[in-house]
């Protein structure tokens, strides 16, 4: 009992981790779903069809399919990237990086994790309710989201399973926050802490800020839906109403400093990754830290370019779209910061590594094709293809799960004391890397040649007919994605069991989870060390007379 | 190097506390000041997290005004204003009540716990009013405003009632129970803000 309601950062971290991993693999078998549908229409699907779809006899039917890219896109934000990267391994790293014992409110952690759960036990039961789970779009846009468009309960318990994620993701932002402003070791300045609580700590801020926007928008929507009140209907002459457009702005105002508040702590990990497996010290830290910021503060003033096809003022538009172009510029400093800590590094390709690696590719190609969207006349033709879906994919799905995968490689011996295995790593990044990029870039090719997202079939249109044959080899990529995760599962649970046990300091680097035992302790510090240098100390020539490449942040040299 | 994290230590828009008190403060007897500047930061991004969300309800609030012909919209009763404003007065009296608790021991705690408690059966009975007014939501732009508003800013009523109820039952150290209730007289009085800004907004203007 004391472990499972554990107010232990470290617990509650893998509780976080395990719970993102659960409904990572929902997510995408899901996706697989969604693809099946997609490049064979109609058809029943193998295997599972029938156990999912019995009435339909194993046919996804139109229904069931908007519920599937409705939830998919619910699952793998809000439950799967969330849990894993800022539950899991920012409750894992932040006290531990800083070198404090817990974080500042365990308690409150705990209620996190657990309102959390209750978060995802109504989306669950939304799946088994009559009129099935929630078909809006992951976005929910009023009116097909109120009562009129979704008459069923399924669409009222996703409103509530938001607003609970929102308040466990709200207690956690309190808590990242509190703990980083106020429980750093002696000596960890703001400018000594790793980037990876850099990353952490500024999503946390946008939290804090944005979350409780999605959460109004829920309230309001909940009580359209269920006490009748008419905030996201428009109104007629006799009864003044509401918009659906104001709907999309709060959901936008949060949904945009969303996607950062996910590739943040990304960022952050790899920043720091990239530096520990080049051997050398991160190129241009204070730039990539200022750049982040820079990142957060634009964050805030960009929403508007999610709604250029909805009516807006042009000067409006104009103005979200140069604020959006804007933003290239932290970001491309991020990313020449990246290009310079691997120039002439002694890079180490290790599982971990070569995850990151992954990641500044698809973030690229990601990134760029983000430049087509921002810009108002291509986003008149672009808006709902494809072209949008792979570009957020690349960008979500592509660079979260290479950093998740980066993290859980990486962090693994340190939370479990075991070490992964490095040959499964391999065999599992080269086919997840080569698939996703398969899928996602495929995608940006469907959508450019005008295929539109959230069709059931669209070799129903003669327009689209061409496309099939690409369909059906974005949907082989898929399923090779798919599978290829099970090397990763296997690898996961037989390392749990019978990994080679992981030293204190496996990666040999600096920082300070690295110096106490694999796993740490229950108050993770004997004593609470004093940070006497930064977080990227390698290559150090005054650590060559000890024998190594490296130097501890808390490492007095006599 | 000191220079230079003095002036960071503000990022965020939180100061940075000295640098010998945070050394102290993860040991496993944490140091009292240390501790109550812990809650105050915490309280600090928790408050303005629930500022966010009002100010999100309110945003919506006039969005649904700004469109409407005419406010308030044709047909609609007149709004009971005196009734709002006299539960608004409870709210701050409760927040006083909190204060004069930090000097005066438990009693006036008791009386901050009453007031809140008094304020949302006073709105509750608002509400029933109201629905009997044909103001109750789903009826008019104006009902559901002020019903979506006031339904969730009770609710924050609530939370901080129940800290007040807990303060009250637990045997806890003076130095800790002081800073709860400075935490918890923060919370009120930013939730008698909220209501302030609320009843302006809807049932003034």
């Amino acid at each position: 009992m004391r472990r499972v309601f554990s107010t232990d950062h470290k617990v509650i971290g893998k509780q976080f981790l395990f719970l993102g991993l659960a409904f990572l693999a929902v997510g995408g078998v899901m996706a697989m779903l969604i693809r099946w549908q997609l490049a064979r229409p109609g058809q029943p699907v193998p295997i599972v069809g029938r156990l999912l779809f019995p009435g339909a006899g194993g046919v996804i039917s139109p229904a069931a399919y908007t519920s599937l890219f409705t939830m998919h896109g619910t699952i793998m934000i809000f439950f799967a990237v969330t849990p894993i990267l800022i539950g899991g391994f920012g409750n894992f790293c932040v006290p531990l990086l800083i070198g404090a014992r817990d974080m500042a409110f365990p308690r409150l952690n705990m209620l996190s994790f657990w309102t959390m759960a209750a978060a995802t036990a109504t989306l669950t039961a939304s799946f088994f309710v009559p009129l099935g789970a929630a078909q809006a779009g992951w976005t929910a846009y009023a009116t097909l989201s109120t009562a009129i468009g979704a008459p069923g309960p399924g669409q009222t318990m996703w409103t509530v399973a938001i607003y609970l994620n929102g308040v466990s993701t709200i207690m956690g932002a309190v808590n990242y926050i509190t703990t980083v402003v106020r429980l750093r070791a002696p000596g960890m300045d703001w400018f000594r802490l790793p980037l990876t609580v850099w990353g952490f700590f500024l999503t946390s801020i946008l939290n804090a800020l944005f979350v409780p926007v999605i959460a109004a928008a829920m309230a309001l929507l909940f009580f359209d839906r269920v006490f009748g009140t008419q905030f996201f209907i428009a109104g007629t002459t006799m009864r003044a109403g509401g918009d659906p457009i104001l709907y999309q702005h709060l959901f936008w105002l949060f949904g945009h400093p969303e996607v950062y508040i996910l590739i943040l702590p990304a960022w952050g990990i790899v920043s720091d990754l990239l530096s520990f497996f080049a051997r050398k010290p991160a190129f241009g830290y204070r730039v990539t830290v200022w750049a982040l910021i820079g990142v957060v503060v634009l964050s805030c003033v960009v929403y508007g370019h999610h709604m250029f096809t909805t009516g807006m003022s042009p000067l409006l538009g104009e103005s979200f779209m140069l604020l959006t172009m804007i933003i290239s510029v932290p970001t491309s400093l991020l990313f020449l910061n990246w290009l310079g800590t691997l120039w002439r590094g002694a890079l180490r390709m290790t599982t971990p590594m070569l995850f990151c690696v992954g990641l500044v590719f698809t973030f690229g190609i990601g990134g760029l094709t983000g430049l087509y969207l921002a810009d108002i006349v291509a986003d008149q033709y672009l808006h709902d293809t494809y072209f949008v879906v792979g570009h957020f994919h690349l960008i979500m799905a592509a660079a979260l799960l290479m950093a998740s995968f980066a993290a859980t490689y990486f962090w693994f011996p340190k939370m479990f004391g075991r070490m992964m295995s490095e040959r499964l790593g391999k065999l599992h990044f080269w086919p997840t890397f080569l698939a996703l990029n398969v899928v996602f870039i495929g995608q940006l090719a469907i959508g450019w040649a005008g295929m539109q997202r959230r069709l059931y079939d669209p070799s129903a249109y003669d327009f689209l007919k061409h496309l099939l044959p690409w369909n059906v080899w974005i949907s082989r990529a898929a399923y090779v994605l798919g599978l290829s995760q099970l090397v990763f599962v296997w690898n996961f649970f037989a390392s749990l069991r019978r990994g080679k046990p992981a030293p204190a300091n496996p990666w040999e680097v600096g920082t300070l989870e690295w110096t106490v035992p694999s796993p740490p302790p229950h108050h993770n510090f004997e004593e609470i060390p004093t940070v006497v240098r930064g977080p990227h100390e390698l290559g150090h020539p005054d650590a060559r007379a000890l024998g190594k490449d490296w130097l501890g942040q808390d490492e007095v040299l006599s | 190097m000191n220079a230079e994290t003095s002036k960071s230590g503000t990022l965020g828009g939180f100061p940075k506390p000295p640098a010998m008190v945070r050394g102290e403060q993860s040991s496993p007897a944490p140091h009292a000041a240390s501790r109550r500047l812990n809650g105050a930061v915490g309280m600090a991004v928790f408050i303005g997290a629930c500022a966010m969300l009002f100010a999100a309800l309110l945003f919506a609030y006039a969005v649904v005004r700004s469109q409407a012909a005419s406010w308030p919209p044709p047909g609609t009763p007149p709004f009971p204003r005196g009734a709002a404003a006299v539960n608004g007065l409870l709210l701050i009296a409760a927040g006083f009540a909190l204060r004069r608790a930090r000097s005066r021991g438990p009693a006036w705690l008791a009386v901050g716990l009453g007031l809140a408690a008094l304020f949302l059966l006073m709105q509750a009975s608002l509400w029933g009013r109201l629905v009997a007014d044909h103001l109750g939501p789903g009826t008019g732009a104006l009902g559901d405003a002020f019903f979506a508003l006031s339904a969730f800013h009770a609710l924050h009523v609530l939370g901080g009632l129940v800290a007040i109820a807990v303060l009250l039952r637990k045997r806890v150290p003076g130095e800790t129970r002081l800073r709860r209730l400075r935490l918890a007289t923060v919370y009120m009085d930013f939730v008698a803000v909220v209501w302030l800004i609320i009843y302006v907004a809807v049932c003034l203007i």
